[in-house]
Order: structure tokens, then sequence, then C-alpha cells
């Protein structure tokens, strides 16, 4: 029997997700909110590393549900993604079954006979015995809580994403040796976007769209406190300020708050009780991913530590 | 309630949002869910249903703080204007209208080959003279210059054909009225030429390209038994194009008129994109695809001053423009993609961020650069066109109407 879904409000998927670690903004909550009303997928996009994947993974963990996850790239096809029949385990089985498949034959005649015969016991081997279920399947007959995440679709091609837009409009699939399977009740589902390429309108329109930013000063404080318990809290806002300014300065690639959370937690290791030009030095790997943007830092320190 | 969320949409439309019916209810049902009490709740209601592009989430703000604040002594029009007077000059301006407090980066003059002898000393000067000449030369990406026929100064004509006359000397003769009208009709002669020129046959296979990567794995599952070519769905083969165009003081006309001439040939919206900029980029494809299409077009000064997010009294800052839509979800991506600049690249002499320009333009199927100056200036002064160029791979001179016809030329060609 499927477990009884838990009744959400904004403020209880907040609470939930800020006692794991997660700041969870009016907005996000609200839109979870309204995604499990209505039953429709949550688009997220956002900068790399503002906590698009965890967002799903709290999700799942607030419903106690099971987290399937789709990792999007170039070439993904429907047999990756749905389901492909276990061509080995269906050889073997062929294998191991000769003496039985030779007995049922044994009557047969001629070789039109000896067809029909075998074509009847065909459907054995193209039973759920020897389907292997991919993650949207997988997601589609699950019984209990599930939440789907659909992560860096933009990097799938354009093909997968009008399939994808297929399984999520009707949340039932197709199987030609097995008919059509629906899902027991509608999944959870979540697809994020690093902007790697532009979705099409059709899928954004599907979709409850949510735009994560990096976070505010005070947000971002908080995140750190609770992700870095040991840190001193006179120390934590330097590291986020300083964090902040490398934002607005225009490097390659900018830090994500992921990074800032390693930072932290490196200056911690070191034992650290300031910004000092040296620490920085020791530990700005931590932080900054990028040669250049490296460089950069490094000769405007004086002018991003103020 | 509903009439009230009604009114909302046209506010959301006049914006540049497109809502379609599926999207509005999707909306009634969010805001019947959260209710109207939580103001912060409704508008995020609002906002995840109704706003499916980050591009579009600035604007949608704008349209809820000025549509659902409560009226004040000075009206339902008293929210405060963000933006600067119109027709302030950069100078005017000053630095206040920056958002950053990054000092100007002076260009390194001291470094420059003397100029003004009229013989090509600079390294893009010579890739210049030596691809006019239809020689083959390496100047980074560039490949083609596409430059107009010279006035003969001989000609008594010369001078009254207003497709010929730069928009340099226009603006120095005054009359911006007359100017505009012969312009307008001069406008109509040039789309007619362009229509006539741009007829262009196209075969379509009715499969596409070998699918190897999954014969292969197919082949490796059933031993290659029985053997097919699977093969890619065929793709429309039409480009998207992304017009990224300076609307500051200087390039005002060029880029209306360019915008009027380009919009005869572009699908708005799902094949073409508009980006308008004076120190940041901002969506302005509904507002101008609508403008395009109307018959009683406003002139294009009015269109600007209603995209939300333009300052237009700021000075150009070509540098933080590449840099922001290297950043920002509208970046244009991709083989199929078409990038046309149109700009004098004139950065104020603030960093011109070349790289953040290379790597846009990276990975992209053709770049096409609309310089609406005379080619002896490309790279004078405060143009970074010399650090720019080298990453386009058409430059086209465009000082005149006949000059942004060739470029739009340039972009149907390219865009297929």
């Amino acid at each position: 029997m499927a477990a009884k879904p838990r009744k959400t409000t904004p403020e209880s998927i907040a609470a939930e997700f800020l006692a794991h670690g997660f700041v969870c903004t009016g907005e996000v909550a609200t839109t979870l909110h309204l995604a499990e009303s209505l039953g429709k997928p949550v688009l997220l996009e956002g900068p790399p590393g503002v906590g698009k994947t965890e967002l799903g993974k709290l999700w799942a963990r607030f419903h106690d549900g099971e987290l399937i996850r789709l990792q999007c790239y170039e070439g993904l096809d429907e047999a990756k993604a749905l389901y492909e029949w276990a061509y080995g385990k269906q050889m073997l089985y062929v294998q191991l079954l000769r003496d039985k498949l030779g007995d049922l034959l044994d009557g047969a005649t001629d070789l039109g006979s000896a067809v029909r015969m075998l074509g009847a016991q065909a459907d054995a081997f193209f039973s759920r015995e020897f389907l292997l279920a991919r993650p949207l399947l997988r997601a589609i007959l699950a019984t209990g809580p599930v939440v789907l995440l659909v992560d860096e679709v933009d990097r799938a091609d354009e093909e997968f994403e009008a399939f994808l837009l297929e399984v999520l409009s009707e949340y039932q699939v197709s199987i030609p040796e097995l008919g059509t399977i629906r899902a027991a009740g509608t999944p959870r589902v979540i697809l994020t976007s690093n902007d790697s390429r532009d979705l099409s309108d059709a899928l954004r329109r599907r979709c409850l769209y949510l735009y994560i930013d990096y976070p505010s000063f005070e947000d971002e404080l908080r995140i750190v406190e609770s992700r870095v318990p040991r840190i001193d809290r006179a120390l934590a806002e330097r590291v986020v300020r300083f964090a902040q300014s490398l934002r607005k300065a225009e490097l390659r690639k900018q830090p994500g708050i992921a990074e800032v959370i390693d930072w932290a937690l490196a200056l911690v290791t070191v034992g650290a009780d300031g910004l000092s030009p040296e620490t920085l030095r020791r530990t700005i790997g931590a932080l900054v991913k990028n040669r250049e943007d490296l460089e950069r830092v490094l000769t405007d320190l004086p002018r991003l530590r103020a | 309630m509903i009439s009230g969320l009604g009114r909302f949409l046209g506010e959301l439309r006049s914006a540049g949002i497109t809502v379609s019916p599926a999207e509005w209810i999707e909306a009634l049902r969010a805001v019947e869910i959260v209710g109207i009490e939580n103001r912060e709740r409704f508008r995020a209601a609002l906002r995840v249903t109704l706003v499916k592009r980050a591009v579009h989430r600035r604007a949608f703000d704008e349209a809820f703080e000025r549509f659902f604040t409560a009226p004040t002594g000075a009206g339902r029009d008293a929210r405060p204007d963000t933006r600067q007077k119109r027709g302030a000059r950069p100078g005017s301006a000053g630095q206040g209208n920056r958002p950053r407090g990054r000092p100007p980066i002076s260009p390194p003059e001291a470094d420059r080959p003397p100029r003004g002898s009229g013989h090509p000393v600079t390294p893009l000067a010579q890739a210049i003279e030596a691809l006019r000449a239809g020689a083959t030369v390496r100047h980074g990406r560039l490949r083609r210059v596409v430059v107009g026929r010279r006035p003969d100064l001989r000609d008594p004509s010369a001078g009254r054909d207003v497709a010929r006359t730069p928009f340099r000397e226009i603006a120095r003769r005054g009359a911006p009225d007359d100017a505009d009208a012969a312009l307008a009709r001069a406008l109509r002669r040039q789309i007619e030429s362009l229509r006539l020129g741009t007829a262009r046959r196209v075969r379509r296979a009715p499969r596409g390209r070998p699918y190897l990567r999954r014969l292969f794995r197919e082949s490796l599952r059933t031993d290659g038994v029985p053997f097919g070519l699977p093969k890619h769905k065929r793709r429309e083969d039409t480009s998207r194009v992304i017009l990224l165009v300076d609307v500051s003081w200087s390039t005002a006309r060029a880029a209306g008129l360019f915008l009027a001439l380009g919009g005869e040939f572009l699908r708005f919206g799902r094949q073409a994109r508009v980006l308008l900029f004076v120190d940041r980029p901002v969506d302005g494809t509904d507002l101008v695809s609508r403008w395009v299409a109307s018959r009683s077009r406003m002139p294009f000064a009015a269109l600007l001053a209603r995209v939300g997010g333009l300052n237009l009294a700021a000075p150009s800052d070509y540098g933080s423009v590449f840099h922001r839509l290297l950043r920002s979800p509208a970046r244009p991506r991709g083989r199929r993609t078409v990038l046309v600049v149109l700009g004098d690249g004139r950065t104020n002499r603030f960093d011109p961020l070349p790289w953040a320009f290379a790597e846009l333009a990276d990975g992209l199927g053709a770049v096409v650069w609309l310089v609406p100056e005379a080619l002896e200036l490309w790279g004078e002064g405060d143009s970074a066109l010399e650090r720019y160029l080298p990453h386009v791979d058409t430059a086209v001179e465009a000082r005149d109407l006949a000059g942004l016809a060739r470029g739009v030329r340039e972009l149907v060609r390219r865009s297929g």
C-alpha cells in the first residue's frame, strides 16, 4: 500500500530544510509547496554551486522517499533513461533452458510449427523478469514516495528533451512487449539546468520555474554557520564578505556556496583566526578554481579584503 | 480578484512577458492555494507560474511592484523613477550611474603605434587592408570585412542620397525630423531591395546524418544482427540569431534602423532574440518584435524608454556587458547560433575585457559585428574594436543605411 502523503506547508518545508543546513527562502518553500499541490515538475535554474541538486535530495528526505537521479549527458537516450531488455540474461536463460526448449518443441513436425510453438513461449522472455528499469521507469513503477531528479537536463540532446516532455506530461510509458505502464502516483520531479543550452518553451511551460541565485549576505552567513559549526562568528562574516566581493569582481568562475563552505572548513582546519595574506594564500585554492582568477585575486587582495 | 489579476496580466504583457492561457490558469490555481494575505508568498506563486526565463524575472518584479503597490498621494505611478532623465549625455551622467566601483582602466595609449598617416600600421588595420584587397590573412577569427563604396566627391548627387549619408553626418546637420522622415522612406526601399536579393533555394534531405554512436551500441548488444543504420532525426536547418545591440546615444539611430531592417527577415522569439545594452544587456525581444510588427511605429527612442532595466544615460561599457552576458542565462550558445553585434566598440575607457567576448564567441556558429562608423575610425580613441574583432568572423562597415542593409544581407546569409 502506498505510504500516506505527508502534508506540506511552506513553513514545514523551510523548517525541515533548515534542520539539514539548507537555508530555504520563501520563494523556494512556496514553489515546493505549489509543486506538491499542483502535481507539477519544478525546473531549477541558477549558477553552478547554489544547491540545486541538494534541493532535490532534501525534498526526497523530507518525504522519507527514494531519490531517483537521472544524470543527463550528451547522447543520453531512451535505453539509458527508461528501460532496456536484459539481453545477457535472456541469452543465459536460453542456454540453460535448452533441454526444456527441446522438450517443448518435440512435437513439431516441420519448421513452421516449431516457430509457432516457440512464438507462444516468446512472451516469457519479454516479461518484467527481463526488464531493466532505468531511472524514469523506476520513478513510474515506484509505489512509495519518490523524487525524480533529472540533473543538468540542458546537457541532454533536444530529442531526449522532447521524449522527456512526453513522459512528464502523462507519467506513463509504452513498452511494445508489455503495453502501457502508468504511474501509481504522480512522482515529484525536479529538473535542474546550468544553462549550457536553451531549453524549449514547451518544457518550460510544463514546469514551475524557479531561479536560485547566490544567497544574500545574511543567508550565506547562516549557511556557513550551520554547515561549519566550529567556525568563529567573526571569521564566518569575513569569509562570506570576501566570497561576496569575489562574486562582484569579474572572475571567470565565481565561487559557489559549496566552495565557500569548503574554504570555511579549510580555514577551521588550519586553525585560522583571521584572513591574513599568508592564510589566504595557503587556503584560497579551496575557493578559487581557475589559474587566471587566482592570480587576479592574489594581486587584488588588499582591495578585496577591505 | 480574477478581473484584478487579469489587469496584471496586461501589465506583464506590456512589460514584454508572454503568458499563455494555460500558464494563466496555473497561476490562478497557485494563488488559490497560497492565498493573497502573505505578499511575498503571493508574489512567489505568480512568479514561479508566470515567469519561465531568468531574463524576465526583473521585468516581472518591476511590474509586480507597479501593480500591487498601494497608491500614494501622487497616484499609482508615484513609483521611484529608477531611470535617468533621457537625453542626458554620458558626461553629465557621471560615474554615479555605474553599478560598480571599478575604476576606469585607460587603454595603453603609449603602446599604440601613431595614427593619422593613412597607412595601415596596427595588425587590425593591416588585416583589414589585406582582406579588402582580397588577400588571405590571419587576424584571429576575422576572415571578411564588408565595406561600402566610397562616395565620389566629384559627383554632385553625392551626399544627397540619405541612404549613403553617414549617421555621424546626419547628426551633425541637425533637423532630425527631416532626416528621420527621409531615412524612413529610404528604409522601405532598402527592405524591398533586400527582399529581392535574398531568395535562396534549400534542398532538404529526407533523413539526418548516420547516428554512429547508436549504431555501435546496438550492434554490440545484438552482435550486429540484424544490421540497420540508425540515423539522426533531421533537424530544422535554421539558425538561432542573437542580436546584441548598443542603444547608447551615439549608436541609437543606427540601432533603430538596424532592428527595423533586420526585423523584416527574422522571426523574433524562437529564432531570434534581441538584447539591448548600454552598460548591461537587457532582453528586448518581445517589445522590439511588437514594435517591428506594428503599422504605426512609435519612435525608437520612445520604445527604448519602455525597456525596463536599460539605463540610457549611462556611458556604454562593452566589457561589463560581455561579462554579464557570459554569466547570464541569456548567453548565446551552440554551433547553430549566430551572434550579431551592433556597436562602435567605444568603451569609455573602461576595461574592454576582450577575454569575455572571446569566451562568448567561442563555439558559436558565426559572429558578425556591424560597426556604425567609417572604417578609418575603427580602433581610434576609446574604441576597443582592435581587441574584439579577432574573435569575429565578419566585420561590416555600417556607417550609413546602405551599410546596415549590407549587414542585414550578411546576417540573412549566415543564418540561412
